[in-house]
């Protein structure tokens, strides 16, 4: 059974998208597991990481994926050669791109289709929407093409974020040791306790953690974090390893940035062993305990 | 030097969360809380039921041609109160059902799920177990559910209670009455004076269960005191009293009483060992009255006139003294005819 790793905090800025990204290629590169990265975020920053994103001529701002690689004009005569997540909630098919790591591919956002899909409000409309992800997730041909499935959400805590948990395995919550931040998780929380009182035992949705985020070495971080620690209930889900606030973080974005990815980096590089360890941690709860 | 700032969480959010994750962690899995459609649920075909109305009877009308008509129609009025609060308010607690196929089938909540459909409403709060849980859990979940219940009936706690006692004897592979008071009190989560009562009434015979399945012990602590009785004499006695409505603090007083007296034995089958009966028995009478009137005949025989003086301040309202006044009779006249 695929394992699906939701990162998920309804604040922004707290490195969801960041963390997705680690974790994908972590799982990729490091592990040589195959997998799956889906960008459910209307601003599809992630997407841009690994495909071209078009601006949407029908909408100001709104991106749309490039073409697919697999793309025939000739031979598909009823597909327009796009692809994205936003597809399963139109009845559409949907074709994973490729990307330029080995053992990892996309399924890119559509800023319109995600918006309207996270805009819908009539009842019987929003029940579908939260259930779509995860009937698309568990259909065979899924399950069978990958082991690991990474989704980024947008900062909200709407129909798509729901749809998110709804179809995750296991949920990972990066956070800021900062007032807000924590007020973030508390809202997050919530709805991840909602969720696991409607699985049954054998169909879990496991917590792996907080994993504190962008910690920079000043009073608020270190006090916010121990008064974290301190407690029985919480200590068990605060992750042992932090991020630290680092410019390579933000540096391995860049377009045309080299190396590309965190991994490729020195094996005696400190950000990369501080991240490496941090996914390794997850990975290892994710693929061995439960 | 400058002061060094303090940072924390405030209590009320580091709360939050840790009663947000304790929860979760206590809870998932174990208690599944969803809304799920009315339409989906069903009866236990294998669980015996008290109401001749069905779900597909809210639905269609009960057919006047229907053998339960009458019986139905009823049933549908006793729910009619129920149906109107959950118009307003809904459910306050969640029927519990397990997964069957693609249904639900009712654990507990037969009366709110009913009543649900009766108000119009689609769908329903409910408890969702994975499986069907076992005869145990069941019985217990019912007993929870059932003990909230103002206007339960002895008769249907005794019934519920005796399928926990069954399955739980079932699953110690011990008998129905080895179970402890402990181990009931545990059971069903009340103290031990009242589970003392449940016992006594689990394991009350024939008559006295017939008597509650009829509705005409309706008092647990009166059931109770009357299975504990072991004189048949004085039981009659007692459960007569009770059917007449006597309180229970007077049946307890007649208890006491019967207790003091020497209580009829049933003739026990026994070998002959040419032994040759050496003495007459006098039988005995649970009516004093007859005692009076035998002591008071034999008396008003003229031989006898010397010993009235000694029956004349006599309690003829206590068994013992009667007994006793009876013996010493016995013994003057022994003495006068050696």
């Amino acid at each position: 059974m695929a394992r699906i790793i939701v990162n998920a905090t309804h604040k922004g800025g707290e490195g969801k998208t960041t963390n997705s990204i680690m974790l994908a290629e972590y799982a990729a590169l490091v592990r040589g597991l195959k997998t799956l990265i889906i960008d459910m975020d209307p601003q599809a920053n992630l997407s841009g990481r690994y495909i071209k994103m078009e601006y949407d001529p029908a909408y100001k701002g709104g991106k749309i994926p490039a073409l697919h690689p697999d793309y025939e004009p000739e031979i598909d005569e009823d597909w327009d050669g796009r692809s994205s997540i936003a597809n399963i909630f139109y009845g559409e098919e949907v074709i994973p791109y490729p990307t330029s790591i080995n053992n990892l591919e996309l399924l890119p956002a559509h800023s319109i289709k995600l918006q309207d899909a996270e805009a819908v409000t009539k009842n019987e409309v929003v029940e579908k929407v939260h259930l779509q992800l995860k009937r698309f997730l568990e259909l065979p041909d899924v399950q069978k093409n990958y082991e690991i499935i990474i989704i980024d959400t947008p900062p909200s805590k709407g129909p798509l974020t729901i749809a998110a948990i709804k179809a995750a395995t296991h949920v990972v919550i990066p956070a800021q040791m900062e007032q807000f931040s924590i007020e973030g998780i508390f809202g997050m929380l919530q709805l991840w306790k909602q969720e696991t009182y409607s699985r049954s035992k054998d169909n879990p949705i496991t917590l792996v953690g907080i994993l504190p985020n962008q910690v920079r070495d000043i009073n608020l971080h270190k006090s916010f974090r121990e008064d974290l620690s301190k407690r029985k209930e919480i200590a068990g889900y605060l992750m042992p390893h932090t991020i630290k606030k680092r410019a390579i973080y933000t540096e391995i974005l860049v377009e045309n940035a080299n190396p590309k990815c965190i991994f490729e980096l020195s094996k005696k590089d400190v950000a990369r062993n501080e991240y490496e360890r941090a996914c390794d941690y997850i990975m290892e709860r994710v693929l061995h305990h439960g | 030097m400058a002061k060094r700032k303090v940072f924390q969480i405030s209590d009320t959010l580091a709360d939050g969360l840790e009663e947000t994750l304790s929860s979760a962690k206590n809870y998932s899995g174990e208690l599944r809380v969803d809304v799920i459609p009315l339409k989906k649920i069903e009866t236990d075909p294998e669980n015996p039921r008290d109401l001749a109305l069905t779900i597909d009877d809210i639905y269609n009308k009960v057919a006047p041609s229907d053998p339960d008509y009458v019986r139905k129609l009823q049933e549908i009025n006793s729910l009619e109160s129920i149906a109107n609060s959950i118009k307003d308010q809904g459910i306050i607690n969640p029927i519990v059902v397990y997964k069957h196929g693609d249904k639900y089938r009712l654990v507990a909540g037969e009366r709110r799920t009913l009543a649900s459909i009766l108000a119009g409403k689609m769908d329903i709060q409910a408890k969702i177990l994975d499986s069907k849980p076992n005869e145990l859990k069941i019985s217990l979940l019912q007993w929870i559910e059932n003990i909230e219940r103002s206007d339960l009936s002895l008769y249907e706690r005794l019934k519920n209670l005796e399928k926990i006692a069954r399955a739980y004897a079932l699953s110690k592979n011990i008998g129905v009455e080895q179970i402890t008071i402990t181990e009931l009190s545990q059971l069903i989560g009340c103290v031990k004076s009242h589970a003392l009562n449940y016992r006594a009434v689990l394991n009350a015979d024939a008559q006295i269960k017939a008597l509650i399945f009829a509705n005409k012990i309706k008092n647990l602590e009166k059931a109770a005191l009357l299975s504990g009785i072991q004189s048949t004499v004085a039981r009659e006695h007692v459960i007569s009293a009770c059917l007449a409505g006597a309180t229970l603090k007077k049946l307890k007083t007649m208890v006491e009483q019967s207790k003091s007296t020497p209580s009829l034995r049933l003739p026990r089958p026994s070998l002959k060992q040419g032994r040759q009966a050496s003495s007459v028995n006098l039988g005995s009478t649970k009516n004093r009255d007859v005692a009076k009137i035998i002591i008071d005949s034999v008396l008003k025989n003229q031989a006898l006139a010397h010993l009235r003086d000694q029956f004349q301040q006599v309690d003829w309202s206590d068994y013992k003294t009667v007994s006793e006044t009876f013996n010493l009779l016995l013994r003057r006249l022994e003495e006068l005819h050696v």
